[in-house]
């Protein structure tokens, strides 16, 4: 370096640090904002065990391998696992968290349309792993 | 230098303004939520734009040296360090 | 300037030798060997997720050990010891010493690997490379979980005797006319990833322990059942393999620092700023473990301290790309075999980093997450960056291991087929990820996009198969009957090119 300037390196440098600034700063601002749970988000525990789901609403009703929320509420999922890790996804509504024993994770949506989706296991629990599926059926509110 | 200053000034100002004002402008109104996929999504393409954007200035770079500077490329030269014990 | 193999010698001579050199050329052989086993473990995974349901492998269980020990294979027994036959090769020669500092912890190091491969394949583990408690401790069938643990005891060992051995010979036995800044970049890239693995590997082998106590069921440190936290095997796990990712890394960058100064006729742009740039790696990769476990139910605050972590890496990455293209710019670049690999090598390493980036952004952790976008993103880096700097580096010094040239044409083809196929099966995993396929699943719901993109991924590493193969048959051949190289200048390049530490720029 003595001597001789380096600064097509020093712009480069500057210019990748600035990028990763606004790479940090959007992401944070993201996150804070899919972090805020709404105050009047209905709780639904969420069981994993090797290979199913559990559902128990605020009600106490219980599901298993399904689940039936009504549009244009938010819900906050309450996770925890009994036996080994495993990961609560609902990849069309982009919620995700690891159900951990020992742990309670949350993680909260607001459905806005009626529909069916797929829930699925993303942390490698054993043998029917690929098959430790659920459905999310959206359905109009009964009251 | 200014150049850069500015430049970055500019940046600071593009960017990060609105992203305060949408920070603080978040209500918190009953029986209206957030959307996660769009906020999550949003996220996720605008990133792509610029990963892209960076990936092909980069990949460019790259794919035209690759071609320019090839030793059968009509244009080729002997490197000032050839010959040379560096 | 020949290393080896020109003689030949009955095999006893150079299994029981402690030159440096032979002791390379096991390692080399070994890395090799496992290498061909993991990847046709990984063309077995491919063939059966080709379409929904049950294709070649009988059971879910057989799919998980395979994927197992695949991972486990690639990373621990092809990767590093393939590092390890570079560097017991060049860093003797590049530091102008006789051989290794410590010649027989070397070969004690070397022939821990073996016994080492031996208890991970006969055991065929099914816990992934990540051995997750408490899947490992109350669900994963023994003895395969037990001899993998101990297989991966003695690789550690093995791991840190070899970095030790680098990292005395570099400092301490290096030629007293050379100060530390005039040793190669290669040198420098070993010096850093030992110091990580000095380091790193530690905190894993006591991980390791507890794991083995866990599951012998006298300990819970990992058990929910028995008090235990499996989030504290995580950041244990994590602390050690996030820096291992800049140890299996590192060197590979080190040797694309050999070969396209080498090859573009010209120095390195900026010796200065390759040193800084290693040092800042192997420091700053220590503050990003956790950007792992952002699923795992951390707070916000963790998950920004870890994703500024994660961020401050990407500016020293960037310095080595900047470093590759501004010491190519104005170059008469030879495009030789080694050439091809390394700046393909270059650009996947610049795919895999942006890949990095938007992984290390912590909202995006929701859809990226365990899907097949992870497993696309580090195998840009393990084969993209990583296998091509070494395979380009094989080829370069094919010549002065054997005194033979390899064949040029088939070495082409190797990899134009290669990169073609890492771009199909890598770039397609990104995308398939983002359909929201989990990894790890032995079989997957007829989503049409899921299966289109499955089988252009099966296609992809179909080719890459291939081109092994040819890259096998080229080697074994030219070893035996290639045509005679010429040693001072293998490649045709003019000047001296051996000893790189007298290559400076002047202007820096």
């Amino acid at each position: 370096m003595s001597g001789h300037s380096n600064w097509p390196e020093w712009i480069y440098v500057a210019v990748v640090i600035a990028l990763m600034a606004w790479v940090g700063a959007e992401a944070w601002e993201a996150e804070r904002l899919v972090e805020h749970v709404p105050a009047d988000a209905k709780t639904i525990i969420v069981t994993g065990q090797q290979w199913f789901w559990t559902f128990e609403h605020e009600d106490g009703t219980k599901e298993i391998g399904e689940l039936h929320v009504e549009v244009g509420k938010a819900y906050k999922f309450e996770i925890v696992s009994t036996d080994v890790n495993h990961s609560f996804n609902i990849h069309d509504y982009v919620v995700l968290i690891d159900a951990i024993p020992g742990r309670v994770n949350t993680v909260w949506f607001a459905p806005d349309k009626v529909g069916e989706h797929d829930i699925q296991c993303r942390e490698y629990c054993g043998l029917i792993h690929y098959n430790m599926r659920g459905t999310l059926y959206v359905t109009e509110p009964l009251s | 230098m200014k150049f850069i200053f500015g430049f970055l000034l500019i940046i600071g100002v593009l960017v990060i303004v609105p992203a305060v004002d949408f920070a603080f402008a978040a209500g918190d109104e009953p029986g209206k939520y957030l959307d996660r996929r769009a906020v999550i999504w949003n996220l996720f393409y605008k990133m792509m734009t610029v990963a892209f954007t960076v990936g092909s200035v980069v990949s460019g770079t790259i794919i035209w040296q690759v071609w320019r500077f090839r030793e059968s490329h009509p244009k080729a030269k002997p490197t000032s360090y050839e010959g040379t014990d560096w | 300037m020949t290393l080896e193999l020109q003689k030949p010698r009955p095999i006893w001579q150079i299994m029981f030798s402690t030159h440096h050199t032979d002791v390379g050329l096991l390692y080399l052989i070994t890395s090799l060997t496992f290498l061909f086993l993991g990847g046709s473990l990984a063309l077995g995974i491919r063939a059966e997720l080709f379409y929904p349901g049950s294709q070649i492998i009988a059971d879910s269980m057989t799919f998980n050990r395979i994927f197992t020990v695949h991972g486990t294979t690639l990373i621990f027994l092809f990767i590093i010891p393939f590092a390890s036959a570079v560097g017991n090769y060049y860093v003797p020669i590049m530091v102008r010493y006789k051989d290794m500092a410590y010649p027989k912890l070397n070969a004690i190091a070397f022939w821990m690997i073996p016994p080492a491969g031996v208890l991970i394949w006969l055991g065929f583990a099914d816990f992934t490379w990540y051995a997750t408690p408490p899947y490992s401790i109350i669900s994963a069938p023994g003895p395969a979980a037990d001899m993998w643990i101990f297989g991966l005891k003695i690789l550690g060992i093995s791991s840190v005797l070899g970095a030790l051995n680098f990292v005395v010979t570099i400092l301490k036995c290096k030629h007293p006319d050379m100060s530390i800044g005039q040793i190669p970049l290669m040198a420098w890239a070993f010096l850093s990833s030992s110091l990580i693995i000095i380091v790193a590997i530690p905190t894993f082998a006591a991980a390791l322990l507890m794991l083995l106590t866990d599951r012998l069921g006298v300990s819970g440190f990992f058990n929910p059942a028995m008090g235990g936290d499996p989030i504290a095997y995580a950041h244990l796990f994590w602390f050690t393999f996030h820096p291992e990712v800049y140890v299996l890394v590192i060197p590979a960058i080190g040797m694309m620092y050999e070969i396209i100064p080498r090859f573009s006729r010209k120095p390195i742009y900026s010796y200065n700023s390759g040193v800084f740039a290693f040092v800042m790696l192997s420091i700053v990769g220590f503050s990003s473990w956790a950007h792992h476990m952002y699923a795992t139910g951390m707070s916000f605050t963790e998950k920004t301290v870890f994703m500024v972590g994660t961020l401050a890496a990407v500016p020293a990455s960037a310095m080595h790309v900047f470093n590759f293209v501004a010491t190519m710019w104005n170059g008469r670049i030879r495009f030789a075999t080694p050439m091809m690999w390394a700046v393909g090598g270059i650009a996947l390493f610049f795919s895999a980093g942006a890949g990095g980036v938007v992984n290390s952004a912590m909202p995006l952790d929701f859809t990226t997450h365990d899907t097949y976008w992870v497993v696309g993103h580090f195998h840009l880096f393990v084969m993209g960056t990583i296998a091509f700097g070494s395979i380009g580096y094989l080829y370069y010094m094919f010549p002065y291991v054997t005194g033979r040239m390899y064949n040029e044409t088939w070495g082409k083809i190797h990899f134009v087929l290669s990169f073609i196929g890492t771009i199909l099966v890598f770039f397609t995993q990104h995308v398939l990820g983002l359909y929201g396929m989990p990894r790890r699943i032995y079989d997957y719901p007829p989503i049409p996009e899921w299966i289109a993109m499955n089988q252009i991924a099966t296609v992809g590493a179909m080719i890459i198969g291939i081109s092994m193969a040819i890259f096998l048959a080229n080697m074994i051949h030219s070893a035996g009957k290639g045509k005679p190289a010429d040693t001072d200048d293998p490649f045709g390049l003019g000047g001296k090119y051996y000893y790189p530490f007298e290559a400076k720029n002047p202007s820096h």
